[in-house]
């Protein structure tokens, strides 16, 4: 049983933070638009800033590891620092590429960055650590809550999931508010939403940077679990994983993607782990990814929009009451927002 | 440090024609199918890795270059007028087929580790001595390369400059439907471009390997953000101009590197390109009514 306590339980932390990953790119491409190939990086920020704030001053190029950054902040601070290291790396990489570009040539560019970025790291050894990555992140509160490893493990899942519900409810109430309606009239009608006067680059970049900064609260909270982060946790594929789970549960539908974070990282992926060994060590990994880039095309292919296709809260205006009988049939998105819209509320 | 700079310009100049017969294909191909071609990357590794098979097999090292540029061109017409022609079919757009490209450079990309078993290759063929000009150490081989870049440029040039065909290119990059409206085969010309730019690919693989000297799985797409960064620079659709903006990427990262930001060499490269679409946006900026169609 405490092998299953275990597994269970690093799943759930798993899933919370790859439903906080399928949200935030929700955001960045469902509403925004913007085809964010360089995603895995705002979460690898997350992850070495709350890292490196937490394992003390670095010892500099003859130590164990090096890096830059090194304090020992307490526990929610990490995480404070790294959504805001995520929404620092999406405000700059944002500036420069969320121009009125061209959208192949953005994606292009936002791969590019991600490319780049493993070299960078991997090669600047005084960055952080290079490609061996920085370890020995202490579990937060561990000490301070007298539990043994499997129970921290089961309230660090109970936190994550906490932090989940919390994200969510942030992004349906952004969602649902007339910043959302922009964002969608961004999305679906550039010329028009600009003629009416809504700042279509400070839109995109405001969504961007909130994007990054729940990518950046993800690494962390990851990197908090793990208890170490090195680029081979963050290649330019990674991205797809995430982008795989948004297409199959339901681009711009927030539920969606929590279904397709359910069914993409966490029970296609983990099913290889119940096979017997096939070939060499490490065939299964590869067949994996491409198992999920036939995957991806499969879907871009078949069912573009995902299992729960979004929402679209149209307003109607309601029908005379004489024909609502036949009318009256399963309640329609629209109808919340027309009831809005004339006053009575929810 | 000047001697530093002159002697890394030297290997600026064959980093530079590595890149620019990769750009000249990329450059080709968007300029043309307009599809931004992400697994560019992975069929150059496909071509270096059957060059590297021909060399296994005792074949002459330019039977395998050749080689590799056809398993490189058999690969880009799969994907072209296969893979890419049935999603363009389903109404995809421009983006839409970066994504489909970008899931195929996945799937062939890690096919490749598969088969290769995540190894690092050796390869080494052609070895040849060092030549030294005052502070620029090179080698044969590598004016060997620079040559063979400067022959493909030399021969693209004057297939599109000269030759029916290269009309024909021409024609169709400008406006595909008026060109058709001519009389000009698209379908035959665009499978053409497959195949041209897909043994531009392959050869570029090659070449890349031959001076790197070994080759794995990730070797294309380690290579890709300078290739697309030149071909966007220099001008789409213009392989003279994907040479000159390849002579750029190669000799900047270089001496980058030489002075002692070897960490930041590409990304040197790549702030050129962003620091030239930030000045001058107009060739990238694409309304939302999609100024340009996918032609395939």
């Amino acid at each position: 049983m405490g092998s299953w306590s275990f597994y269970i339980s690093t799943l759930v932390v798993y899933f919370g933070v790859d439903l906080l990953s399928g949200w935030s790119l929700n955001l960045q491409y469902g509403f925004a638009g913007v085809i964010n190939f360089a995603y895995i990086v705002f979460q690898a920020a997350g992850a070495y800033i709350a890292a490196t704030v937490v394992i003390g001053p670095s010892g500099g190029a003859t130590s164990f590891q090096q890096y830059v950054f090194g304090a020992r902040l307490p526990f929610p601070l990490p995480l404070v620092l790294a959504a805001a290291a995520g929404a620092a790396m999406s405000l700059l990489i944002g500036l420069f590429s969320l121009r009125r570009i061209r959208r192949d040539y953005q994606a292009a560019i936002m791969l590019i960055v991600s490319l780049i970025a493993i070299q960078v790291v991997s090669s600047d050894v005084g960055l952080f650590n290079g490609s061996n990555g920085v370890t020995g992140v202490p579990r937060p509160l561990y000490a301070a809550l007298h539990v043994s490893t499997s129970s921290w493990q089961w309230v660090f899942a109970a936190w994550t999931l906490v932090i989940c519900a919390g994200v969510y409810a942030l992004i349906q109430w952004l969602s649902n508010s007339s910043w959302g309606h922009a964002l969608r009239a961004m999305r679906d009608q550039e010329d028009a939403a600009s003629a009416i006067g809504l700042n279509i680059t400070a839109l995109r970049l405001q969504v961007f940077v909130i994007g990054g900064a729940i990518a950046g609260l993800s690494g962390g909270l990851l990197v908090e679990y793990v208890g170490a982060w090195s680029p081979g946790a963050w290649g330019y594929a990674e991205t797809f994983v995430v982008f795989t789970a948004i297409f199959v549960g339901g681009v711009g539908n927030n539920r969606g993607v929590a279904i397709g974070v359910l069914l993409v990282p966490i029970i296609f992926l983990e099913i290889p782990r119940f096979l017997p060994q096939i070939g060499y060590p490490g065939l299964i990994d590869s067949l994996q990814w491409i198992a999920i880039g036939a995957m991806w095309l499969l879907c871009l292919y078949i069912r573009p929009k995902g299992l729960l296709p979004e929402r679209r809260p149209i307003a109607r205006r309601e029908p005379d009451p004489g024909v609502a009988g036949s009318l009256a049939g399963p309640a329609r998105p629209g109808r919340r927002i027309a009831a809005v819209m004339r006053g009575q509320g929810r | 440090m000047w001697t530093l700079i002159v002697s890394s310009l030297g290997f600026g100049v064959v980093l530079a024609s590595i890149i620019a017969v990769a750009a000249m294909g990329f450059t080709v191909q968007l300029g043309l199918t307009n599809v931004l071609n992400l697994s560019y990357g992975a069929v150059m590794t496909v071509g270096a890795f059957v060059a590297y098979l021909a060399v296994s097999f005792k074949l002459n090292a330019w039977l395998a270059m050749v080689l590799g540029g056809l398993a490189g061109s058999l690969l880009t017409l799969v994907l072209g007028s296969g893979v890419f022609k049935m999603f363009a079919r389903r109404g995809a757009h421009l983006f839409e087929m970066v994504m489909v490209t970008l899931g195929l450079s996945l799937i062939i990309e890690y096919a490749v580790q598969a088969i290769s078993r995540d190894n690092i290759y050796q390869f080494v063929v052609l070895q040849s001595s060092s030549i030294v000009v005052g502070p620029i150490i090179i080698s044969v081989t590598q004016l060997v390369l620079i040559g063979v870049a400067l022959a493909i440029f030399a021969a693209l040039e004057v297939l599109l400059r000269l030759t029916k065909l290269g009309k024909a290119l021409r024609a169709m990059a400008v406006d595909p439907s008026l060109a058709r409206s001519c009389g000009i085969r698209t379908g035959q010309i665009v499978t053409i471009t497959w195949l041209l730019t897909g043994f531009l690919c392959g050869i570029a693989g090659v070449i890349y390997v031959i001076n790197s000297q070994s080759v794995d799985y990730y070797t294309g797409q380690l290579f890709l953000p300078l290739v697309i960064a030149a071909a966007i620079l220099g001008g789409v659709g213009s392989p003279a101009g994907a040479f000159v903006a390849a002579l750029i990427m190669g000799i900047v990262t270089q001496v980058v590197s030489a002075l002692g930001g070897s960490a930041y060499s590409t990304v040197a490269g790549f702030g050129i390109l962003v620091v030239v679409l930030l000045s001058r946006p107009s060739s990238v900026t694409g309304t939302s009514a999609g100024a340009a169609q996918l032609t395939l």
